[in-house]
């Protein structure tokens, strides 16, 4: 049983809940407190030590009925037999059973029967599995897939394409061929036990199939998730397929999350303010009373300001669609950003995404200010709009190509903004070699700015993100 | 470390009984934790939306148990000198002034410095020890030898950094003070920490706790509470004012109603000697169950509908 707990939290991870080894043995310390005969005071145990989360609690309760569902069908052939099943809808349940227990028994006798003069029939009826089968004995019968299960690696299935794959082996290793060949043999001599045996062959491979199904369902979900995710951010941007864009923004929406919670406002001492008078005497006291350190009443918290400018005119369109859903989630998150967008003009953006769910926000921003590129014309209005706010505790972020269509790039305004603020990033899509190239005014502009980096995929972006977030405290 | 033993928790049975006996219902899940909390000598990390009984459950819990109940409040700031323990700052300086001559004595037969400061070794650490030492929350927790119950009530509310002062207590109950050693509790004390989710708490400490989420309770389980906090109020009323309570937290409201409005709503319908809901009397009294403004007015506007709809739910229940 330890065993299965193990098994049952490794499939916990590949949900994303996240349980340390020191959980599994609090775990498995749970499960003896509680022993394992109440399933709902057991489930609520575990529930305890190894959800932390609402969320997490959710997606436990999920797995925890999935992997625990044990209940094996009936094995007795008799049960999906017409006359039979008839006769149990008129008389009484209990006369049924009986009836059934009846059918079933004929059953047998004609298979034994038939044994008598066929050798290759009266061996089979001999194994453990025939006999099993044939007794009806479910929990025999659950052991061996398991027991199968385990032996063909099924734990390792990941996609639904093996599923056809993982079920022939089990039932091979079950012995089920054995059956396979009796079949075939009594059916060239067209014996009268052929569809008893066959009725027993095809609940059979039928177990097995839901067997697999549920391992797939509990296993293979949360693997093909991780695996597209890990995809997904390490494809450039500008390939990435407009349906994954929900996905792209739950991902991003994650990172943003994690990157906040890293860098969330932090309390720094003073230096001056009110003087905090019994810390100060209280710290004096090993000194006999002289004061030889100074604390003050006042903790500063950290407000760093963030503003963030997304090109998002044509040549960059394929990246501004996931820039500007990075920005609405860093909106999201952190308290202080204000959100720019441009190609011929710029406009302040933060009100769109405050007010509209993602996917509208982005769409208004695109049409409100797509169009050709002019980073002079642009700078310009940033600078009207923004300027005066900027101070040393701000933080500029450019996301954009710095392509210019040849026009005047107004250095003296990045000039400005570079000695304003406390740091000035440029974000490039375009890989470092194009830079300067053509009608790209990116080496100018990387003079005034603190930090520049290419960034294309969702990888480079949180690595860049968190470096600046780090080194602007 | 002496463990103690308490019958009262002896099975989840024993537990929903003990608390029911305090006027405490708690729902299966809770008792679990509960059970849990004691068998494995673990904290519990309560969450949950205001009002749904995070602290009364530590409260009932130190009644039953018959043990003090220490509480300590967080806040932003919190720090050490606050929670564990704090030198007696004064006492020590009073203790050297009277103690000064009486220390000249004592040195008087010293021949060098040396010899003098060796001598003042003798007598170790005095003004570093227990008598000096002021217990704050959870130092005073640790001390009690009859066990007690420590309630650390919002632990959202503190710094990161008093989260990690938490850690060692929590897992070893114990305190390291530097001038003294380590401090272990005389008695494992059954610890809650509550958050109201203002803030995620760091994954180290989740880790050392049994996690417990209360929701807002079922209709039955809320019946169930009124009838044991409030039981003047008859059948019908608390049927129908359950209900309607239920019927407002599916609305969109800034803060939905908890288990202590719908206590004290019940309370003041019978001090109004309400028989059923009626539409005025509902209206008038609406503020004890709903705290802003806006939300008063968005029920405003739905009220009759919302009536009408517990009333219905009512008569198809029995």
């Amino acid at each position: 049983m330890q065993s299965n707990l193990v098994n049952f939290i490794q499939i916990l991870r590949s949900h994303e809940v996240r349980v340390s080894p020191a959980e599994t043995l609090d775990a498995v310390e749970v499960a003896t407190t509680l022993g394992y005969a109440d399933r709902g005071l057991l489930r609520d145990g575990l529930a305890m030590t190894l959800a932390k989360t609402p969320e997490e609690e959710a997606i436990f309760m999920l797995c925890f009925d999935r992997y625990f569902q044990q209940s094996l069908a009936d094995f007795s052939a008799s049960e999906e037999q017409g006359p039979t099943a008839e006769e149990a809808n008129t008389s009484p349940a209990e006369n049924a059973a009986q009836q059934a227990h009846d059918f079933a028994a004929t059953q047998i006798a004609a298979l034994q029967l038939a044994a008598e003069d066929n050798p290759n029939l009266r061996s089979l009826l001999e194994t453990p599995l025939m006999q099993s089968l044939l007794s009806n004995e479910r929990n025999e019968l659950t052991l061996a897939i398991n027991q199968a299960a385990e032996q063909v690696g099924l734990q390792e299935i990941k996609m639904f394409t093996q599923k056809g794959q993982f079920t022939r082996r089990i039932l091979d290793a079950m012995g089920e061929d054995q059956i396979r060949n009796t079949v075939i043999a009594l059916e060239q001599v067209a014996s009268p036990a052929l569809p008893v045996l066959q009725r027993y062959r095809d609940t059979l491979r039928e177990q097995v199939r839901g067997y697999v199904e549920r391992a797939h369902l509990l296993r293979a979900e949360g693997k093909t998730r991780q695996f597209m995710d890990e995809i997904l951010s390490k494809t450039r941007l500008n390939n990435i397929e407009h349906i994954y864009l929900h996905k792209v923004h739950e991902l991003i929406r994650k990172m943003a999350k994690k990157l906040a919670t890293r860098h969330s406002r932090k309390r720094k001492l003073l230096k001056r303010g009110r003087l905090d008078m019994p810390k100060t005497l209280r710290k004096g006291i090993p000194h006999d009373g002289v004061m030889f350190n100074t604390y003050w009443r006042q903790t500063r918290k950290e407000k760093p300001q963030i503003l963030a400018v997304c090109d998002v005119s044509g040549s960059v369109a394929a990246y501004a669609k996931f820039l500007l859903l990075f920005l609405y989630s860093l909106q999201d998150i952190l308290p202080k950003v204000r959100s720019f967008a441009f190609s011929s003009h710029l406009g302040e953006v933060s009100a769109y995404f405050d007010d509209y769910p993602v996917e509208k926000a982005i769409e208004l921003v695109n049409w409100k200010y797509g169009g050709a590129t002019d980073y002079g014309n642009s700078l310009l209005d940033f600078a009207k709009l923004a300027l005066d706010d900027i101070n040393s505790n701000t933080t500029v972020i450019i996301l954009g190509d710095a392509r210019n269509n040849n026009g005047d790039p107004k250095l003296e305004i990045m000039q400005h903004i570079y000695q304003r603020a406390r740091q000035v990033i440029w974000l490039n899509p375009e890989s470092r070699r194009a830079w300067g190239s053509g009608d790209s005014e990116m080496l100018r502009y990387q003079s005034a700015c603190h930090f520049s980096a290419e960034c294309n995929n969702l990888k480079q972006l949180e690595r860049i993100v968190d470096q600046i977030l780090k080194s602007s405290r | 470390m002496h463990i103690q033993d308490f019958p009262q928790l002896a099975s989840v049975e024993a537990i929903e009984q003990g608390f029911e006996s305090y006027g405490y219902i708690c729902s299966r899940k809770i008792a679990t934790a509960v059970f849990l909390a004691f068998q494995l000598r673990k904290p519990v990390l309560v969450e949950g939306p205001p009002g749904v009984g995070k602290t009364e459950l530590a409260k009932t819990l130190a009644q039953l148990l018959d043990t003090p109940l220490i509480r300590l409040q967080c806040y932003e700031g919190l720090d050490e000198a606050k929670a564990l323990y704090e030198w007696k700052y004064g006492k020590q300086l009073l203790y050297t002034q009277i103690l000064k001559e009486k220390l000249g004595d004592l040195l008087q037969g010293a021949q060098s410095l040396a010899d003098s400061v060796a001598k003042l070794h003798q007598f170790g650490d005095i003004f570093y020890s227990e008598e000096f030492l002021e217990p704050r929350p959870l130092l005073k927790a640790m001390q009690q030898e009859k066990g007690a119950v420590l309630l650390i009530d919002e632990v959202d509310k503190s710094d990161y950094e008093f989260e990690s002062l938490l850690l060692e207590i929590l897992s070893d109950y114990q305190i390291s003070i530097p001038e003294i050693g380590t401090v272990k509790a005389l008695s494992t004390p059954m610890v809650f920490l509550t958050s109201n989710n203002t803030r995620d708490i760091s994954d180290a400490l989740k880790r050392r706790c049994l996690h417990l989420y209360i929701p807002f309770p079922t209709v039955e389980l809320e019946e169930r509470i009124v009838l044991s906090r409030v039981p003047d109020v008859d059948d019908q009323l608390r049927q129908q004012l359950v209900g309607f309570v239920h019927s407002l937290r599916q609305l969109d409201l800034k803060k939905a109603p908890a288990i202590s409005e719908t206590i004290d709503w019940a309370r003041s319908l019978l001090l109004l000697h309400a028989q059923h809901l009626e539409e005025e009397m509902v209206r008038s009294t609406l503020n004890v169950l709903l705290k802003y403004e806006e939300d008063i007015e968005a029920t405003h506007a739905e009220l009759r509908t919302l009536l009408k709809d517990s009333a219905t739910d009512n008569s198809q229940a029995p």
